[in-house]
């Protein structure tokens, strides 16, 4: 069974389209990723998914229950990580992950034996009777998906759970998700962070102006635009003579800088990469790197976004 | 048993709805708005209104009852509700297996019970200080329940203004709250209304104090039958309201 299937769901507001008659589905133990730039329909996709507002036209599932006409049962399959952490800061950690068990219908011991477990994987026993208005930012987050894992649910929503994470704490997260993952709960991430979604998805979906792009593994969206190779170099100099020679080099088609290294794409990697070392040798400059880099899911991503982009310009009256 | 048995059902929603009963009474009980529009301002309301006036305790006691229950009860809706929307934590119950009744049933009687402990003290200062004797006590508990849900649910239909701010929903209450002072029989007994005692028919307020009035003495203007069946009335609305708009609101998104 899908975990998740969702057939022409589309959004409005007013005269405004948020989503476009989307449709996709996401198989039971899927490691789904949902891409978009900002406002392009990820929220409000989530939003209806999860029952914080209805669909204009269209329907959705969760594991086989309709989203509307079947809200209370839909509701019980999964939980959810918002993009604000949604804690109640005059409870205690304790009492906010009751509350949560209660919501959800557990009884006294099972969320007593729950609460227990989940302090102890995210590493807040410590703090289970303190008042979360005085959490960090990352307890916070530990906090919010503790009180969605409660039910252990079989899918769970995640809208940008590492925004605003410092490294150890999104690691952490990453790190626990996967391992959910692997246990067999289907995740649903929507995620800005596309090495996030490259690292942890087994397909991800991209949405553009309301309207599904492309739904694929990572891999074969890299795949759908190989002829973005690339060589980055690092030069002991990097004067803006030497990134004009380099640039100049045949099958180079563009350039760009990026921290203290220099990127350059062409169809060609090899005649570029020697083409660099003859250089060097010629201007007696010290290679400090160079590596041949094959497209990323942010080219992807950014290819992606841009035909779309251009493909909904050009359809409009 | 499994939650697809309407019993089972019933059983849960019923659960879920006194959790969030308790985690209100855990947050709002004691949250500044709450002790302000609940409590505070009632009471020097009535103070201003019963200074230098020889009231006897009959009429005191009532009034600042039905003062009480009313302004408190319908405080926490609008405190918890807005509060809840900034926070998104409003959105965590939404998302929860939960209807909309059900958490619109625990933040009423969240209130309710509220309501009904701050009606409380000016009973015990009437019992106190007055020598107040209760005609009817079985039938005053009834009336508190009765009267501090109903003055919950107007105030959690109040509460689905689609706002975020807590003031803005109080101040809109508050217009509406504080005629309803003067035309309940609250400062100016009904009787004494003239053609205006009409008038007091159309607010909630009068029922509820003339019902307090009624199981304290055993005297009302009304009489319970007429009290019971006009607080009812004004019940079923707030609640029809109240659940409409908060469920236009989820839908809009």
């Amino acid at each position: 069974m899908n975990a998740i299937s969702v057939n022409n769901l589309t959004r409005d507001y007013g005269t405004l389209r948020a989503v476009d008659h989307i449709s996709f589905e996401v198989e039971s133990g899927e490691f789904f990723g949902f891409l978009g730039p900002n406002g392009a329909g990820k929220t409000t996709t989530i939003r209806m998914l999860t029952g914080l507002s209805e669909p204009s036209e269209g329907t959705a599932s969760i594991m086989g229950c309709d989203i509307t006409r079947d809200a209370f049962h839909a509701k019980e399959h999964f939980g959810i990580v918002p993009e604000v952490s949604n804690i109640y800061e005059d409870l205690s950690a304790w009492n906010n992950l009751m509350f949560a068990g209660e919501l959800y219908g557990l009884s006294q011991p099972e969320r007593t034996r729950r609460a227990r477990e989940l302090l102890e994987i995210f590493d807040l026993t410590g703090f289970r009777d303190k008042k979360a208005q005085g959490f960090s930012k990352g307890m916070r987050r530990k906090l919010t998906l503790a009180m969605a894992l409660i039910h252990e649910p079989e899918i769970l929503f995640l809208d940008e759970p590492t925004s605003g994470l410092d490294v150890q704490s999104s690691l952490l997260l990453k790190e626990i998700l996967s391992r959910l993952n692997r246990e067999g709960t289907t995740i649903f991430l929507t995620t800005h962070m596309l090495e996030e979604a490259n690292t942890l998805c087994n397909r991800v979906a991209i949405i553009v102006k309301g309207r599904l792009a492309a739904v694929d593994a990572p891999e074969k969206l890299k795949k759908t635009i190989q002829t973005t190779q690339s060589v980055e170099v690092s030069l002991d100099s990097m004067t803006s003579q030497v990134t004009a020679d380099l640039t100049a080099i045949k099958t180079v088609t563009s350039s760009r800088h990026e921290g203290d290294k220099f990127r350059l794409f062409t169809p060609d990697p090899a005649v570029v990469a020697t083409a660099i070392f003859e250089y060097a040798q010629a201007h007696r400059l010290k290679i400090i790197s160079i590596n041949t880099v094959g497209p990323s899911l942010e080219d992807a991503f950014l290819s992606i976004v841009q035909r779309q982009g251009d493909s909904r310009t050009e359809g409009r009256p | 048993m499994t939650t697809s048995s309407p019993p089972a059902r019933i059983w849960r929603e019923l659960r879920s709805a006194w959790a969030i009963t308790k985690k209100d009474a855990r947050i709002y009980y004691l949250r500044p708005g709450s002790i302000m529009f609940g409590i505070l301002f009632p009471l020097f309301l009535f103070i201003s209104f019963a200074i230098g006036r020889d009231l006897p305790a009959g009429v005191l006691v009532p009034g600042l009852m039905a003062i009480s229950v009313f302004f408190a009860a319908s405080s926490i809706g609008p405190m918890a509700v807005p509060t809840e929307r900034k926070t998104k934590t409003y959105e965590r119950m939404i998302t929860a297996p939960v209807s909309p009744l059900s958490i619109l049933v625990g933040e009423i009687v969240g209130g309710a019970i509220f309501g009904a402990i701050i009606a409380a003290i000016p009973l015990i200062i009437g019992i106190v200080f007055y020598g107040t004797l209760i005609v009817n006590p079985i039938g005053l508990i009834g009336v508190l329940v009765l009267v501090s849900f109903a003055f919950s649910a107007m105030g959690i239909m109040f509460a689905a203004i689609p706002t975020d701010n807590p003031g803005d929903v109080m101040m809109i209450l508050n217009f509406i709250r504080l005629p309803l002072l003067f035309i309940s029989g609250i400062f100016i007994p009904v009787s004494a209304m003239g053609m205006y005692g009409a008038v007091a028919l159309i607010s909630p307020l009068t029922y509820a104090k003339d019902m307090i009035q009624y199981v304290l003495t055993g005297t009302g203007y009304y009489g319970p039958f007429t009290d019971v069946i006009g607080m009812l009335i004004f019940t079923g609305i707030f609640l029809w309201i109240g659940v409409r708009l908060h469920e236009r609101n989820r839908k809009s998104g």
